[in-house]
């Protein structure tokens, strides 16, 4: 019994574990190598899926502490990252508010108006508060890819859920 | 429709302010906090700079460690097929050893001709001073679509500052841009932020801007000038960072410049420290 509750908790925390080595390891979804501008922010795919849908196993802290990790790796001013995962969590907890069932179109839908929240104060606020200069071709590839991906992301998270968390929906 | 607003409001204070199970902190609170970091980070240099620095330095190792398996594994591939071909690899370089003994000893006689001739023409000889070169090793190299950059092992406490050149086998890669104590931010040479006077092996004069692809581009070129492939790149030095005549790279077919070192293939690089000589000269 006790097995099986520890290997709940270590399921549980599968999709926490993701994010936090996403944030702070070399691994990247930066696919430049194989397609030139097919780049892809996973995080916010992962955020935005887990606090849908589960947010007790995606709390707060831990997002906002894998946002600050993001920074240092990435050389972004702290914070910048948390607060635009701020934006997706807040976005998603308002859709999960307001909603009985999702489906997956009304979650790629909600989606990309959280991506589009959360990146435009992530570019606005570096735009205005550091030196730092970006391709705007680049963050709408970004944004594309991303959002292209989210269905096929949603569909292997799902099949996660349902093997080994469990599903909830209403 | 009074119920609707009600809705929306409710709706919206839940998703901000909720709490309890799994979630101690509300958005709300957090996204203060984070606003709080933020503008002390950009702002507060004074105050945030040495606590980013330590917080750099531990994130950044941790960051190799948790690489390490990712790393570990297409070089475990990589390393197999070439154990194979050791010995037949281990016959060509000694042979290239011998061939390379040869031309030390003419490349010694030629620097002390060149030595000779310099003090004859009284320039500087301090640019070409390699004595000042630091190894170090790319302890994180985060392939971002924004930014282009990689950190190294070596910081403050091993005398990098801001703005030294970082080269490998003698090529240019791009110059430092953060200090911690135990580590450095390279910017480098095909990031979108990257800016470096050049000059062309034809004598012209430019600017090599990062485009943030793998290519850099030559901006300020002069006018009526005509790009033509395999032309070279050095670094022209009249920023006073990078010694002049470091070479860069070469044009290519499309305008565009191949850089003769690969940035996404770093795992090496040496820090010129000449450069804190020069500020006390």
């Amino acid at each position: 019994m006790a097995k099986v509750s520890i290997l709940n908790k270590v399921y549980n925390a599968g999709p926490l574990i993701l994010l936090y080595y996403l944030c702070i390891s070399e691994v990247d979804t930066n696919l430049e190598k194989i397609f030139e501008i097919f780049t892809l922010n996973f995080q916010i795919i992962i955020i935005y899926f887990w606090v849908i849908k589960r947010p007790e196993i995606m709390a707060n802290g831990h997002i906002f502490l894998a946002g600050l990790f993001n920074d240092v790796v990435m050389g972004f001013p702290l914070g910048i990252s948390s607060l635009s995962y701020l934006i997706i969590i807040f976005v998603g907890n308002y859709v999960r508010n307001k909603s009985v069932n999702t489906t997956i179109a009304s979650d790629w839908f909600t989606f990309f108006i959280a991506m589009v929240f959360s990146n435009l104060l992530f570019f606005s606020l570096l735009n205005n508060f550091s030196d730092l200069s970006f391709s705007y071709s680049k963050i709408g590839y970004n944004m594309f890819f991303t959002l292209f991906m989210f269905p096929i992301f949603w569909f292997l998270f799902n099949i996660y859920q349902m093997t080994f968390i469990g599903n909830r929906d209403v | 429709m009074s119920v609707s607003r009600d809705d929306f409001s409710i709706a919206f204070r839940s998703a901000l302010l909720q709490r309890g199970g799994a979630q101690k902190f509300s958005v709300l609170s957090l996204i203060f906090l984070a606003l709080i970091i933020f503008f002390l980070d950009v702002y507060g240099v004074k105050l945030t700079k040495p606590v980013r620095g330590i917080l750099n330095d531990i994130v950044y190792r941790v960051t190799y460690l948790a690489s390490t398996p990712s790393r570990a594994l297409p070089k475990a591939g990589t390393g197999i097929s070439s154990f194979m071909d050791v010995r037949e690899e281990n016959k060509k370089l000694r042979a290239q050893i011998e061939k390379y003994k040869l031309l030390e000893l003419n490349v010694e006689f030629l620097n002390d001709e060149n030595k000779n001739l310099q003090k004859i023409l009284e320039t500087e000889y301090f640019n070409k001073n390699l004595t000042n070169i630091l190894l170090a090793k790319v302890l994180v190299d985060k392939n971002s679509p924004f930014l282009k950059s990689i950190i190294i092992n070596k910081g403050t406490k091993n005398g990098v500052l801001k703005g030294m050149p970082i080269t490998k086998d003698n090529y240019l890669v791009g110059r430092v841009v953060e200090t911690n104590y135990l580590s450095a931010r390279v910017l480098l040479l095909n990031d979108l932020n990257s800016r470096i006077p050049v000059t062309l092996n034809e004598g012209a004069q430019a600017i090599l801007s990062g485009s943030g692809t793998k290519n850099p581009v030559l901006e300020y070129l002069p006018e009526d000038f005509e790009l033509a492939e395999g032309i070279n790149i050095f670094a022209s030095g009249k920023d006073g960072i990078f010694n002049s005549g470091t070479p860069i790279g070469k044009i290519n077919k499309n305008g565009s410049v191949d850089l003769f070192i690969d940035p996404n293939q770093l795992s090496f690089v040496t820090v010129n420290l000449n450069i804190r000589k020069r500020e006390n000269l």
